[in-house]
């Protein structure tokens, strides 16, 4: 009975993948292409790569859109916590305020809130760039981290840091070392989810950017006439970068743990 | 650990911001233009390879670009007040930015090269005596055809109405656009494509809500280029620019422009009011008409060149055999498109019921 | 207990800044006669009027929800399933488990449906392999189901990531004490398991459907520019027609028909802790 079921979950989960591969695998091949089409495969060939790493945007765009998203998941991260916390033990209606609040940046079709943003921008006068465009990727990051934070908020046994600091612990003692590493599920998926919605963002960021900044969605929608097979190099460096991103923070403990183990 | 990471950005973003500008100009461009900066706004994949960092080298200046893709969304930044040196918009939206005083009257003494102009681009209802805008690429909307599939002297005949042939039911892509898409209505029609009467336009309505419940048409804009290329449907709503690059890739591929006439578009570059370096943008202006840039940016895009000498150049050799990239000069059923208020709000809304139908 | 709530309000006063200020520029522009500039200041609700009296206007609504309850309901069907196995895989499968789905969302989401549409197109991979067992050309592309599966292939991770990090951290010894009592299988779940993954489930649904409803780009790629969803016409009414105040007007109906949802999907999380003060 077991074993069907372990081979049953093995086979959905693989099917799982497959779909969520089957275009990037796609993407992968399809920027390997020699030839301009996007469904026929004619041959190997660097040459989109070429173009992409000659074009200084293109690179720029990269850069810009890493750093934006970088920086936006870590504020939101750390903003929506603290007040997913500080909410927890708020009165009722002020949360539920906030929720709704929160609700309309995530609600509302990505075009209201880009002109909603531009407008009180100009209003302001600000001038539009890298700083307009950070402040409106953490406008929006901060509602998905509270989203994923709040549920693990809810399901937390209340007295444990009111047991933490009748034993003596600070009130920061509490929070670290008792409520955050129980919520942390929810902190971690949110800021993945904000570090998602950062990195892939077009409509707003379109509106709220200027003097040169722009990111890579902006980039790949206006160039959408030959959907010009160098996107999908730019996406395959991209997936590159991840990769090796991720290969570096994993196996950097593992190497720690083995310098100790030698030390020992 | 902490502080290699901003470090390392910064470095990252210098790298990139320093590979192109390298500055070999032999006058300083802040003494002679005021700054050396220039701000660009124009549709994406519109430049030649060359084009921007010869500029950059030539006069030692930096470009700033940035995209847009459609004229609307161009209008809606410039309208949060943004400050860019050079823009191209389209002919209706030149016409509607002049008539709001957003566009600065240009020096023309500052752009000689002004008379590399074609014919067919001079003298045009929106701007007629280029007070306000230099032609930087035009054409017209045609038919792409499959040649195989769709005899030719059957395009010839019905023109525009071919489609709503029902042999070809199913495959065919219109353009998602209601401007385009009107206009084939009222060009088959035998209409002028700026009316304002609403009995025409209510014809034309039906027209396209008889298209799309027997044609079963598919709305496409940009991904028109590639499906073509690879032959996915027989006939296709395109610019005429588009197609010279279809034509290019897939020799099944023919053109056509319907005797009932078409609708002649231009881009053109425009100084908007607010410019602030505007010395820098003439000389930008002057530059893209120099024959290089021109053909530069010509045979890397596919449109047609407004210079005289690049457009007879090219379709005399690249493109001889293609029909698609010399526009249709002086055809008097051809119009260009003339902005109306609420003729857009008309149209648009009336365009929302034939798709949703 | 007080010092945390007052961690609180700064935040409360950046959304003061940040969201309702933006919004209430909409809301403004929602009542306002056309003409963009907002000195031309004429009370009205035409905008709203002419949104219900256009019958059009209606079955677009009427299909955006369609299509974005639909999507949201296959999300949670192949989504639940996701998120409980890899919350019982071993430890250290998980961390892998869940980054390799959240992992192509950091591809841009329109380079990714392009790849749809490459692989769905009429002369596509799918079609290609299809042809090699004697299946003709099945059109895919330009039909609603094209369109769901571009969705739901964008917004299912949400969904896993969501119910994931309610069942990860669950107490696992309510499920031992429930089968020690006597509890099958099915028991421990829908009593026990099902209900206490209930936040993660609802912050899921709340993750897939609003951005669902109000997509444009996903639709208009995949189901050509026919397939009108209210997204589409919020996007032509700010950019090709320039009519924000009509934009603005249809954003508001949405935005509250979005609310009223949302406040029947909360009623039904009865999580009696939930009604507890504190959390």
């Amino acid at each position: 009975m077991k074993e069907k079921k372990k081979i049953g979950s093995k086979i959905f989960m693989a099917l799982m993948m497959i779909f969520f591969y089957a275009p990037i695998v796609y993407i992968i091949i399809f920027s390997l292409n020699s030839s301009r089409s996007l469904t026929h495969f004619d041959g190997f060939s660097l040459r989109w790569y070429e173009k992409m790493f000659s074009d200084r945007t293109m690179m720029q765009s990269i850069v810009y859109t890493i750093v934006i998203a970088v920086l936006a998941t870590i504020i939101s991260t750390i903003v929506g916590t603290i007040t997913s916390i500080g909410l927890s033990k708020s009165k009722p209606i002020l949360k539920k305020t906030v929720e709704q609040i929160n609700n309309l940046p995530i609600m509302n079709p990505e075009i209201v809130t880009a002109i909603g943003l531009l407008m009180f921008f100009s209003a302001l006068g600000a001038k539009k760039g890298f700083v307009t465009l950070l402040l409106a990727h953490i406008m929006f990051c901060i509602p998905y981290v509270m989203l994923s934070v709040m549920p693990k908020l809810r399901s937390l046994d209340a007295n444990l840091a009111d047991a933490a600091m009748d034993l003596g612990a600070t009130p920061f003692q509490a929070l670290t070392k008792v409520i955050v590493p129980q919520i942390m599920p929810g902190i971690v998926s949110g800021a993945l989810i904000a570090f998602t919605m950062s990195f892939d963002d077009f409509v707003i960021s379109y509106f709220v950017t200027g003097n040169g900044v722009s990111n890579i969605s902006i980039l790949v929608y206006t160039m959408s006439k030959r959907v010009n097979p160098s996107i999908n190099a730019l996406s395959t460096l991209v997936i590159f970068i991840i990769t090796v991103a991720l290969i570096i923070v994993n196996v950097i403990p593992i190497i720690k743990q083995k310098k100790e183990k030698r030390t020992r | 650990m902490k502080k290699i990471l901003p470090i390392a950005l910064s470095a990252l973003l210098l790298m990139t911001g320093c590979s192109g500008g390298g500055k070999t100009a032999t006058e300083d461009p802040i003494e002679k233009y005021g700054s050396d900066k220039l701000k660009l706004f124009t549709w994406g994949e519109y430049l030649g390879e060359n084009v921007i960092s010869n500029f950059e080298k030539e006069y030692g200046v930096d470009v700033i670009v940035e995209y847009f893709d459609s004229n609307e969304m161009m209008y809606t930044k410039l309208q949060a007040g943004d400050a860019y040196d050079v823009i191209v918009p389209s002919d209706y939206m030149i016409q509607r930015l002049i008539s709001e005083g957003s566009l600065q009257e240009l020096d023309k003494s500052l752009i000689p090269n002004m008379d590399n102009l074609t014919d067919g681009v001079k003298n045009l209802a929106f701007d007629p005596d280029n007070t306000y805008s230099v032609p930087y690429f035009w054409g017209s909307v045609g038919i792409v055809y499959n040649k195989n599939n769709v005899p030719k002297d059957l395009i010839e005949e019905k023109g525009f109405e071919i489609l709503r042939d029902t042999d070809y039911a199913g495959d065919i892509y219109m353009y998602d656009s209601e401007r385009d898409s009107f206009m084939v209505a009222l060009k088959a029609l035998g209409y002028s494509m700026n009316t304002t009467d609403d009995a025409e336009i209510e014809e034309a309505y039906q027209w396209l809500l008889d298209l799309n419940s027997t044609m079963n048409p598919a709305y496409v804009t940009d991904e028109v280029i590639d499906n073509m290329m690879n032959g996915t449907k027989d006939i296709a709503v395109v610019y005429s620019g588009d197609a010279t690059v279809i034509l290019d890739e897939n020799e099944d591929m023919d053109f056509f422009m319907p005797s009932e006439g078409t609708n002649i578009w231009c881009d053109s570059m425009c100084i908007p009011t607010n410019a602030e370096n505007p010395l820098l943008a003439h000389e930008f202006i002057n530059y893209i008409l120099t024959y290089d840039a021109s053909y530069d940016n010509s045979i890397t895009v596919g449109y047609a060149s407004t210079n005289d000498e690049v457009l007879n150049e090219i379709a005399e050799n690249e493109y001889a055999e293609n029909a698609a990239y010399l526009p249709r000069d002086g055809y008097d059923k051809d119009e260009v498109f003339e902005d109306n208020e609420t003729m857009r709000q008309k149209l648009s809304q009336l365009w929302l019921k034939v798709k949703a139908q | 207990m007080n010092q945390f709530k007052r961690m609180a309000y700064p935040y409360v006063a950046w959304i003061a800044v940040m969201i309702l200020a933006p919004m209430l520029m909409i809301v403004m522009y929602a009542f306002i006669e056309k003409g963009n500039d907002v000195t031309t200041f004429r009370f009205t609700i035409s905008n709203f009027t002419k949104f219900f009296s256009d019958k059009v206007y209606i079955d677009v609504l009427y299909r955006s929800l369609y299509v974005a309850i639909l999507t949201t309901i296959i999300c949670l069907l192949i989504g639940y399933p996701t998120a409980y196995i890899i919350s019982r895989a071993k430890p250290k499968h998980r961390t892998w488990l869940v980054l390799m789905i959240t992992f192509p969302t950091w591809i841009n989401m329109l380079v990714r449906t392009y790849a749809w549409l490459g692989i769905l197109q009429d002369n596509g991979i799918v079609n290609t392999i299809l042809g090699l067992f004697g299946i003709g050309t099945v059109k895919i592309i330009y039909t609603n189901f094209a369109v769901i599966l571009g969705m739901v292939y964008n917004f299912v991770p949400f969904m896993i990531l969501q119910i994931y990090s309610s069942l990860e951290k669950m107490d696992k010894s309510y499920i031992e004490a429930a089968s020690d009592l006597g509890a099958n299988k099915y028991q421990c779940f829908w009593r026990i398991t099902f209900p206490m993954s209930l936040p993660g489930v609802i912050s899921g649904i709340t993750l897939v459907f609003l951005p669902a409803v109000s997509s444009f780009f996903i639709p208009k790629l995949l189901g050509g520019g026919q397939y009108v969803l209210i997204g589409n016409v919020i996007e032509t009414q700010f950019l090709t027609a320039g009519n924000w105040s009509f934009g603005s007007a249809i954003s508001l109906i949405m935005a509250i028909i979005i609310m009223i949802s949302l406040y029947i999907t909360r009623k039904l999380d009865t999580d009696p802790a939930a009604a507890k003060g504190g959390a």
